[in-house]
């Protein structure tokens, strides 16, 4: 009996000394992010800030690949291992997340920018950055094709573009003019049915207008506009490279760009690193999405997603976490930060630094123009933009019925308004 | 022997304790959630009846998914069973090296279906498109995932690719079992070889067939991983004048409604009538299978 | 047996057929090319560069050492510890197979040899509960051990005492159904001599009992091993995507993110995760085959 009692004891010990213990010497502030591409920047500054801080450690999680990071963060949650700052996109974020958002109002760094986030008064997001997107193009190959980039500016002029563009393609070393890619299963759903359609949304607006995607959440949308968008995407999708549009993923599309085999390519200025780390040496910039004749230069421009504070963390580490946010917004260190090692263009007035991307640069200049278009994808509810409207966005690259497209679209919305 | 009651009780705990926590009390919990409103993170849950029962018979993507499970698991029943017979009587045969080939067919079922999906996926994306491209061979350049059409086809292929050797595996023991004597009484009387794989063999080995249906027809039914990590349910497709992913099989579908959109509850319900349609269908087939085992 | 040649269950392709065997060598031959293709496609894909694999993923690679420069990429990538997922799918596996081994013996002998009404019917909801499908419990699953965990204090997600303690939940409906059959065959003489020997009943199960399970223990072992180290959706659920602790399968999702798809990375992660399994395969292929086969027909 004995001996059985002590087996069991040792086997339950077995299991229980694997149990991961917790140590905590130093107010330790877990901060959880989803972007892949500054991983290496923001570690290496919560490093440097760990160090030249006292009784503080900031360690920094990412979550590999972009992968599912509502359903991280909500896995976190039920096991208790919450970080102290982690990140919301937008409405959906904050409505889930209410509960958990610490008000920073009275934090300094909100004093020195104007796109904090604040959707009922007091403030809880952290802008990380501003980001912008548009049609980026090669300016090498527009310049070979006798196309200046600052013509574009109407549905007309960026439809002759593209038929000029097709018929010289040998000559210039083309596969295709654009390289966009729709893909549910490649991953590439949010390049169509988030980036380009938030033209739909907002092109043509004043930057506070959300009218049109207001409308759109209470299930009317205007046929007219949507069918002009519709047969813009269609556009893109017929002087596009089948391969990557409907079977590609990120690589194979920036790829193609990078190479030179496209003039164009809907993405943002996110892809300043990797065209540098695939040697792309031509320069590049921004034209507007015109899916109408009115003329436009507006570039998508608005902060992809906000820093939060766990306000179920401990005050120390709250508080500890917001001074962490102050020094990135406020100090050389975190400036050099967020510019030139993160490759971000920062939503932080005091920053003088220009950052080094092509694309990057590109925002700079059209912040300063004006005209701008703001974000409205991120209010749609919680897996809509994917499951709903993704598979919506890659069935008109294989089909093509606009018309279709239209209906589908118009259902979509009419289904989640209540 | 006299036995101490509470000495077997303690010996029973572990496992029972263990199975009361990990299976029936979520089971239990679960049938409750799926008459609810529960979403996963509001705490308060009400209860709503039948509403998510009735619902997700009109949703299209789940009539779909649905009906390609169906599907999906028809063709791999019969695919997979047909290839690992055949596989089991060439390597019962006189080949010379035929432990190594029995070796070779079982070892993808070792691999675990996120790995063979990646795998596969690079192969159907990259490998065979460029091939098909290489070679000019039309249908094969554009991938055999990206097209509705083919997808759950594509996916039955792999299927069968890892499941076919254990299928055999079990077929060849239900062969090695079979007295030689009779095998070879039945060549003496001159029966040629596929009359006697179809009137002695067959017959002899029904038993397996049992098995053998039934774990081909759960696991396809039940098929998440390799769904997930080769086609993700892509591409997308038109269904009762919808779009939606055309090769989302049950189990995703299952998984998506609850993480991708936060509808926990209709998720639970779907589960619980998964959970139904499975039960009915394998026990129909153990039930056919087992009346023409007594026939043969 | 009844001649010397031809043993039980072999089919005879030959006695004036020899065409047929030839065909049969032929077919047999080229359908082991078809299945180890995939394999060959991933040792060759794992030595070159993210560009030559989009150049062409047939082409044999540039520089074989490539392999190793892929490999250092996989550990030191800063976002997927692959380390330490190595090692906790080695931790999880071996302590979950330790402990549904030991325990569902000491379940299967009692309900084995206590011949009582309830020992049937625990006997029995261990065997229904089989058809239970996955789909079924997961969510549930997660609230509860949330619930639980809150209860008495220790976490049970995100930590491996909690992943343990859920594949013995799962694993030994299974494992004491085997090992039932199993002691049903050893006879009873051998307990009651021992128990005349002044042995108690726990040292009777344990001297006496256990040592005669090796042979069902290797099925058990074999299966359940199999599964929990491909398993993906219960370590997703209990230890989450971004957990402190990861498996293997989960490490090659995070390679293979929504955004990113780094081939040369997610193929040389894929062929680490296949080279234990295949090695041991190698090593113990009789066993393996033994143990899966009969662990599904009983």
């Amino acid at each position: 009996m004995r001996k059985l009692l002590s087996l069991v004891l040792a086997a339950a010990f077995l299991v229980g000394l694997t149990a991961v213990p917790a140590m905590a010497e130093d107010v330790e502030v877990k901060v959880f992010q989803l972007k892949v591409e500054i991983n290496e920047a923001i570690t290496a500054f919560a490093k440097r800030y760990s160090e030249a801080t006292d009784g503080v450690t900031v360690t920094v999680e990412t979550l590999g690949g972009g992968a599912d990071y509502g359903g991280a963060l909500k896995a976190k949650m039920a096991s208790d291992s919450m970080p102290d700052i982690f990140m919301i996109e937008g409405i959906g974020g904050y409505e889930l997340w209410k509960d958990y958002l610490a008000d920073m109002s009275d934090a300094d760094w909100v004093k020195d920018t104007d796109l904090y986030y604040a959707p009922e008064g007091k403030v809880v997001g952290f802008p990380i950055g501003i980001e912008g997107f548009g049609l980026g193009y090669n300016a090498e190959i527009l310049e070979k094709a006798g196309i200046d980039p600052a013509t574009l500016t109407t549905l007309s002029a960026t439809k002759a573009a593209f038929e000029k563009l097709d018929g010289m393609k040998d000559e210039l070393g083309l596969d295709s003019v654009v390289s966009v890619g729709t893909s549910v299963s490649g991953g590439l759903w949010w390049v169509t049915s988030q980036h380009v359609f938030n033209a739909f949304y907002a092109g043509y607006l004043d930057y506070n207008d959300s009218s049109v995607h207001d409308n759109a959440l209470k299930g009317e949308l205007d046929k007219e506009r949507l069918t002009a968008f519709a047969n813009y995407l269609k556009m893109l999708y017929d002087y596009s490279n089948p391969d990557i549009l409907v079977n590609g993923n990120y690589d194979a599309q920036i790829a193609a760009f990078a190479q030179g085999k496209t003039a164009f390519i809907t993405q943002g200025n996110w892809i300043d690193p990797s065209m540098k780390q695939l040697g792309a040496t031509f320069k590049m910039g921004f034209v507007s999405h015109n899916f109408l004749e009115q003329e436009s230069t507006g570039l998508y421009i608005a902060p992809p997603s906000y820093f939060v504070v766990n306000a179920k963390s401990s005050p120390e580490k709250q508080k500890a976490a917001i001074d962490f946010l102050n020094h990135m917004a406020l100090t050389e260190d975190g400036h050099k930060y967020m510019v030139e090692e993160a490759g971000m263009v920062p939503a932080f007035k005091s920053v003088k630094l220009l950052p080094p991307g092509d694309f990057s640069k590109a925002l700079v200049e059209a912040n300063a123009r004006g005209g701008n278009y703001n974000w409205y994808f991120g209010q749609n509810p919680d897996g809509f933009n994917q499951n709903t409207l993704g598979p919506i966005f890659e069935l008109l690259a294989t089909d093509g019925d606009v018309e279709a497209f239209v209906n589908d679209v118009t259902a979509a919305f009419q289904s989640i308004a209540k | 022997m006299k036995r101490r009651a509470y000495l077997d009780f303690l010996f029973i705990f572990p496992c029972v304790f263990a199975f009361l926590m990990v299976i029936i009390v979520p089971f239990g919990i679960g049938i409750y959630y799926s008459l609810t409103d529960w979403n996963g993170v509001n705490p308060v849950i009400n209860f709503v009846g039948f509403k998510n029962f009735t619902g997700m018979f009109r949703e299209p993507q789940f009539v779909y998914s649905f009906l390609a499970t169906l599907g999906y698991t028809a063709i791999n029943v019969v695919l997979v069973n047909v290839v690992s017979f055949i596989l089991s009587l060439l390597v019962t045969g006189e080949l010379r090296l035929r432990n190594l080939y029995r070796a070779g067919f079982f070892v993808p079922n070792l691999i675990g279906g996120i790995v063979l999906g990646y795998i596969w996926q690079f192969v159907f994306n990259n490998v065979l498109v460029n091939m098909g491209a290489t070679l000019g061979i039309g249908f094969l350049q554009k991938s055999l995932i990206a097209d509705k059409n083919t997808v759950i086809w594509a996916m039955s292929l792999v299927n069968t690719w890892q499941y076919a050797g254990y299928i055999m595996m079990i077929y060849v023991a239900a062969i090695q079992s079979i007295p030689a004597s009779v095998l070879e009484a039945a060549s003496v009387d001159g029966a040629n070889y596929f009359v006697r794989i179809r009137r002695i063999l067959m017959p002899m080995v029904a038993n397996a067939f049992t098995i053998t249906l039934f774990l081909t027809l759960t696991n396809s039914f039940k098929q998440y991983d390799l769904n997930f990590a080769l086609t993700n349910g892509g591409p997308a497709m038109r269904f009762m004048g919808k779009a939606i992913r055309a090769s989302e099989l049950l189990a995703m579908d299952i998984y998506k409604t609850a993480n991708a959109a936060n509808r926990m509850a209709e998720a639970q319900a779907k589960a619980v009538v998964f959970f139904i349609v499975l039960v009915v269908f394998s026990v129909t087939q153990v039930y056919i299978n087992k009346r023409k085992e007594v026939e043969a | 047996m009844s001649t010397a040649e031809l043993r039980d269950g072999e089919v005879r392709f030959r006695e004036k057929r020899r065409p047929g065997l030839i065909v049969g060598e032929i077919l047999v031959m080229l359908l082991f090319v078809i299945f180890m293709l995939p394999f060959a496609l991933v040792v060759i894909n794992s030595a070159k560069t993210a560009k030559e694999i989009v150049l062409s993923a047939v082409s044999l690679p540039e520089s074989w050492s490539q392999i190793f420069v892929n490999i250092r990429a996989i550990f030191t990538d800063p976002t997927v510890d692959y380390t330490s997922a190595f090692v906790d799918s080695f931790v999880i596996t071996v302590i979950s197979l330790a402990v549904i081994v030991f325990f569902s013996a000491m379940c299967a002998w009692v309900l084995v040899r206590n011949k009582s009404r309830w020992s049937t019917f625990v006997f029995l909801a261990f065997v229904s509960a089989m058809v239970i499908p996955f789909q079924v419990v997961m969510f549930p699953l997660v609230r509860w051990f949330k619930i639980l965990g809150d209860a008495i204090g220790l976490p049970l997600l995100a930590t491996y005492h909690g992943i343990v303690f859920a594949y013995l939940g799962f694993g030994c409906s299974m494992s004491v159904f085997i090992l039932h059959g199993f002691i049903k065959g050893v006879p009873l003489e051998l307990e009651e001599a021992a128990t005349i020997d002044g042995c108690s009943q726990a040292r009777t199960f344990f001297e006496i009992v256990l040592p005669l399970l090796r042979p069902a223990f290797v099925t058990v072992l074999i299966l359940n091993g199999i599964w929990i180290w491909n398993d993906y959706l219960l370590p997703l659920l209990i230890l989450g995507s971004a957990g402190e602790v990861q498996t293997i399968p989960l490490a090659v999702t995070a390679f293979a993110g929504a955004y990113v798809k780094k081939w040369d990375l997610i193929l040389t992660s894929a062929l680490l995760a296949m080279i234990p399994i295949i090695v041991l395969f190698l090593f113990a292929q009789r066993y393996i085959i033994k143990g899966m086969v009969e662990g599904a027909i009983k």
